[in-house]
């Protein structure tokens, strides 16, 4: 694959209409307001029919679970990544929080509910989640646990007759203060295993609203002021059996790390594309900036040191767009990256996409420093790329593991 | 009620936010490159598809012309909904002036027996507006304009016509030809399973000779029009500027008074 193909291109022109429609209009309300990411997210799904292919791919993947398959469902291979990737790249062009917002909730939290949960589980959040009907979080990291979420974890669940007690606190929680459905990451406390790094990960499901469970108000931050995140505060949350994805801690025995881990590969990938979507964006500003801002009576354009940043921003698009591709060709072979891979490819494009956009604030001057020209919101936003789903440094010990360990 | 053919005449046209060119020769505009869907057209095509949704069996048919064999506009509207297309394409069409094209537009329609015709008022790349009425003349068939609103009863369509007063209500048996003007209804956005339909729905492509019409009626030898220039519209002058000095909104009224809008 080395371009986008009839229909790609359409699906591409289609969205980039909503985000000059939609999202554009808005973003002040959505970067600097009051407003929450949700009701666009909920406009860009009920438009594009999104939903109903959400509901779709819930029925095909609830069959494969009662049918005891417990293969990965396909999904449409090249078509559905390719839509995906599209659709995040459009919007990371304008709005790249609306995109956080909408994969944590979409791919992490109806995710895991999916691959873990119960045909009853996936039936009860799923679904709800899968349709953007129901907002949800995915809750693993701890004010001392960021990098070492698994075995840092110090959030607990402690049997209780044929339920469980949850405590402990989470934060950086994207969604957390207007979740409706949370999965959330617990170490199993019954006193057996002597070493709090080694104890079992268990994978509950919470609901907005239980007793002892509290949701914060939105943090400020840097950037990605339209995805809201915040903490979360557990205080003797009872749950019963039918909360634990899987219903059975046997069945979960080493299932909650792999499932984190799983995750880890699918962000990786996705922040491939918002980088792009970035670097694009930045890319096209600066070129028509480099034409049209005179100094010394010629185009900035003209000068070499402006050329030479135009020409790295160029090689970062061309480098990042055939990683997108290349993730898009892996998929429809049927394969999937692995931790490692998906790491250098998040590695590289994180980085890339912060250092194009900090260029693009150096190319426009004085002007890049003003929000009107939009490239200091993609700059600010672009940073986080290189700290969650999991740092530059967290990705070289994964790169670097891997290699050593052939 | 029997299952109704709502045909709509779309365009297919350079897209406007690319640069234009001229062909030095005829003065006509380049139409080898990709073509999309003139925008005046999405809302013929989303008004067809709102009346189509209504009845089950109802079926929205695009009828097109391009010399280049161009489907990139036609797929954007089949997308949308449109069930199909037909596309007459020959390269002795280029250079077909509006009667020309509406002699063509007609044959193929014809062939699709419609019970409703749709077309925009007019096109956005030649704005001549004349080629509706043309369709409906050679077709034998009455035409209203500048539709605001269409609605079918029985076998009549009901259509609120716009004036520079209001609309009139205006009552017409079918067949007939309808035009839509722009902005009456908010074309809908293609769904990613529309477009991923779009690429397998039929377009039927069709020569002049096909329609059974002679190659000397159209292109340049068949055109009763001819572009003999083209020169650069004047620059806009800059304005007149004028400073509030307590009485800005009385010299407001006064100038649109002037020019006669209020």
């Amino acid at each position: 694959m080395y371009e986008w193909s009839e229909e790609q291109l359409a699906i591409r022109d289609a969205v980039r209409r909503f985000v000059d429609d939609e999202v554009r209009p808005r973003v002040e309300l959505l970067e600097h307001g009051d407003e929450p990411p949700y009701g666009v997210i909920r406009k860009f799904y009920s438009t594009f029919g999104l939903d109903e292919i959400a509901r779709e791919r819930f029925a095909a993947q609830l069959r494969r679970k009662v049918a005891g398959d417990g293969a990965p469902a396909r999904r449409g291979g090249e078509a559905s990544a390719a839509m995906t990737l599209i659709a995040i790249i459009e919007l990371c062009r304008c709005c790249p929080g609306i995109v956080t917002a909408m994969g944590v909730s979409t791919a992490l939290a109806a995710g895991t509910v999916m691959k873990s949960g119960t045909p009853a589980q996936m039936e009860r959040w799923g679904l709800d989640l899968l349709t953007f009907d129901k907002i949800g979080a995915w809750a693993i990291t701890e004010a001392d646990s960021g990098s070492d979420a698994l075995g840092g974890m110090k959030a607990t669940a402690r049997r209780d007759g044929d339920g469980y007690v949850l405590n402990g606190n989470k934060t950086f929680i994207t969604n957390g203060p207007y979740a409706d459905t949370i999965v959330f990451y617990a170490k199993l406390d019954d006193g057996t295993v002597a070493d709090p790094r080694e104890r079992p990960v268990l994978t509950f499901v919470l609901d907005r609203g239980m007793e002892g469970l509290e949701q914060s108000k939105p943090f400020k931050k840097m950037g990605l002021h339209s995805s809201p995140t915040g903490e979360l505060f557990l205080s003797d949350v009872r749950v019963g059996k039918d909360r634990l994805l899987g219903e059975g801690e046997s069945e979960m025995k080493g299932a909650g790390r792999e499932s984190a881990k799983d995750n880890f590969a699918t962000e990786r990938a996705g922040i491939a594309a918002m980088s792009l979507g970035v670097i694009e964006e930045c890319l096209t500003r600066c070129v028509e900036y480099a034409k049209n801002r005179l100094l010394w009576g010629k185009p900035i354009g003209d000068f070499e040191l402006i050329q030479l940043k135009l020409a790295r921003m160029e090689v970062a698009r061309l480098n990042v767009e055939n990683l997108v591709f290349r993730h898009i060709e892996t998929v429809s072979a049927g394969k999937s990256l692995s931790l490692a891979e998906a790491s250098a490819m998040k590695l590289y494009c994180a980085q890339a996409a912060s250092e194009v956009a900090m260029d693009a604030v150096q190319l426009f001057g004085g002007n890049g420093y003003m929000s009107d020209f939009r490239v200091e919101q993609l700059a600010r936003d672009a940073k986080v790329f290189q700290i969650y789903a999991g740092t530059d440094e967290i990705q070289v010990t994964h790169i670097a593991r891997d290699l050593l360990s052939r | 009620m029997q299952a109704m053919n709502v045909v709509v005449c779309v365009k297919q046209i350079p897209d406007p936010a690319a640069p234009a060119s001229l062909d030095e020769s005829t003065h006509t505009l380049d139409r080898t490159g990709k073509l999309i869907l003139d925008d005046s057209d999405s809302y013929g095509v989303e008004m067809a598809l709102q009346l189509a949704d209504t009845e089950a069996g109802d079926e929205v048919v695009l009828v097109s012309m391009a010399p280049n064999g161009e489907v990139s506009g036609l797929r954007t509207a089949l997308a949308m909904g449109a069930a199909k297309a037909l596309l007459v394409s020959d390269p002795v069409l280029a250079g077909t002036d509006a009667l020309g094209t509406a002699k063509v537009l007609a044959a193929a329609i014809r062939r699709v027996e419609p019970d409703l015709v749709i077309a925009a008022t007019e096109s956005t790349d030649g704005y001549t507006g004349t080629l509706p009425v043309q369709v409906a003349e050679i077709l034998g068939l009455p035409s209203v304009t500048f539709a605001k609103s269409i609605s079918i009863d029985g076998s009549n369509v009901k259509v609120e016509r716009q004036t520079e007063a209001g609309y009139d209500e205006v009552e017409s048996p079918m067949p007939v030809v309808v035009t839509v003007t722009a902005g009456v209804v908010e074309p809908r956005y293609p769904s990613f399973k529309g477009i991923m339909a779009a690429k397998s729905k039929p377009v039927e492509t069709l020569t002049v000779a096909d329609l059974g019409l002679d190659a000397s009626e159209v292109g340049v030898s068949g055109s009763r029009q001819e572009i003999v220039d083209v020169s650069e519209a004047e620059s806009r002058s800059g304005g007149e500027i004028v400073v509030d000095e307590g009485d800005g909104a009385d010299r407001i009224v006064a100038f649109l008074e002037q020019i006669k809008v209020i």
